[in-house]
């Protein structure tokens, strides 16, 4: 087994269980153990907290990458916020060396030191390059056959591409093909680069720029948006909400979080997965049976 | 403050700014500029509202016109954080950092929109942007989830006393 030791952030625990809990039943499935750290905080985020001082922001995030250090393990985070922070971080402290004698001699203040040990990487990452496309597939008993899927990439998935190292930022695949993994169609919305807008503290600049997106998503047939961020979800759920009142315009764009999407194809009932708490209900998943296991045929 | 520098027939670059700018973690970094636009294409604050341009502010922060960057109404806080100018810049200039390191000024003067203070507040008080409560330990427990435990606030506190002691608002 590969053993990762998995960052969890705000967002997900706190508001999403559902999502921590697909990916606990999932990635096991794939042959990773997850290993939880004793004492992570908030990454912290990176648009308030980040806005409030970016030395104090570097040094919190330092000492969730060391509590990843003392296990002596890689870590994973599920919030592409999360993966912003905590990946910058890591760049910064390794490229700069006035940063990292600044944070660390904070860090000593409570016995701790960075050393660089412990990379990190978002979850979708790390299942396309620790597990593979056709070991997910493998696992699947319940292909999503036909099901029409936009993808939400968001923004700290894939940029600052310097830093973040995952995919060409202006034609990224990845989540595209941990889509057709699961059996499923993923189409391209026309906007799809466009971002949530969450942190962005003017009203209507998100919800005109959303209006824009999801126009786009419905152009394309698309069944549901798929993405791999809580606050990218918040914004399509409850977001999607007030754009549709605010517009009078009905979208009715199911988000779906990745992992529960993959939990759903490997055979979790659509009733274990939390979806009846979404404002935006992805019941085309419905349609999808498990599929009769195959005799093995005889040696 | 409340005068526009951009009213003035000439200007002057005001070093005091740039050089509080440029003590922040990738403050300096507009010096690199060279203003040729390319972070204007794809800035959605930049599609979405009138006022928003990040090749301008960069331009603002060259000539250190402080004054029409921060202050309470500071257009800055429109950013989307999305970083395309970053993607964008051919001298490596990350205008949204610059942005960022601009907030760092204005939360030095405690200029935070309400909805931003509330979040560093959460943060500040249980190290979570969420605040806890009872129905979130029993939504968990919904799907087998074990109960959050507190984060060590003592460390995190400890981390960032030297900025909290300068009588930051926070
Ligand atoms: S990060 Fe850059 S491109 Fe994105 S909204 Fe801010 S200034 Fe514009
Ligand atoms: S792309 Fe870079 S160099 Fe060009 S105007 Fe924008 S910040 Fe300046």
């Amino acid at each position: 087994m590969n053993r990762f030791a998995f960052f969890p952030g705000c967002l997900v625990p706190t508001r999403y269980p559902a999502m921590e809990f697909a990916i606990r039943h999932t990635l096991p499935k794939l042959g990773i153990e997850i290993v939880d750290l004793e004492g992570t905080s908030c990454c912290p985020d990176p648009i308030y907290f980040k806005s409030r001082d970016k030395l104090d922001w570097l040094s919190v995030a330092a000492r969730n990458l060391c509590l990843a250090e003392e296990e002596g393990i890689d870590l994973f985070t599920n919030c592409s916020g999360c993966t912003a922070t905590l990946s910058e971080t890591w760049h910064l402290m390794h490229e700069n060396e006035e940063i990292r004698d600044k944070v660390n001699a904070r860090l000593a203040k409570i016995g701790k030191e960075w050393k660089g040990t412990s990379r990190l990487r978002h979850i979708a990452t790390l299942v396309r390059d620790v597990v593979g496309y056709e070991a997910i597939r493998e696992t699947v008993v319940r292909p999503l056959n036909g099901l029409n899927v936009a993808i939400h990439y968001g923004c700290h998935l894939l940029k600052p591409s310097k830093i973040m190292n995952v995919d060409d930022p202006n034609n990224p695949t990845i989540l595209e093909d941990l889509v057709r993994a699961l059996g499923a169609n993923p189409v391209r919305h026309d906007k799809w680069y466009l971002c949530c807008g969450k942190a962005c503290s003017n009203e209507d600049l998100p919800a005109n720029m959303m209006r824009d997106l999801l126009t786009t998503v419905q152009e394309a047939e698309a069944e549901l948006l798929c993405l791999i961020c809580p606050t990218c979800f918040g914004q399509f759920d409850y977001g999607q909400l007030k754009v549709a009142k605010q517009f009078d315009e009905d979208f009715h764009t199911p988000p779906v979080y990745y992992f529960q999407l993959l939990a759903f194809a490997q055979g979790v009932a659509y009733e274990d997965l939390g979806f009846e708490r979404q404002r935006f209900k992805p019941e085309v998943m419905n349609r999808f049976k498990i599929r009769e296991p195959i005799e093995e045929p005889a040696k | 403050m409340a005068e526009s520098a951009g009213k003035k027939k000439v200007v002057r670059v005001d070093f005091a700014f740039r050089r509080e700018l440029a003590e922040k973690v990738e403050g300096n970094l507009a010096s690199f500029c060279y203003q040729c636009g390319a972070c204007v294409g794809d800035c959605p604050a930049m599609t979405y509202t009138d006022d928003f341009n990040p090749r301008q502010i960069m331009l603002k922060v060259l000539y250190g016109l402080g004054e029409e960057l921060i202050g309470d109404e500071s257009y800055l806080w429109e950013c989307t954080n999305c970083y395309n100018c970053a993607e964008r810049c051919p001298q490596e200039v990350k205008p949204a950092e610059v942005i960022i390191s601009m907030k760092n000024m204005m939360a030095d003067r405690g200029q935070y929109p309400p909805g931003v203070e509330k979040v560093i507040n959460a943060f500040l008080t249980e190290g979570r942007t969420v605040a806890m409560n009872p129905a979130i330990d029993k939504n968990r427990a919904r799907f087998g989830l074990p109960p959050l435990s507190p984060v060590p606030m003592d460390e995190i506190l400890i981390l960032i006393e030297a900025s909290t002691g300068e009588g930051k608002e926070s």
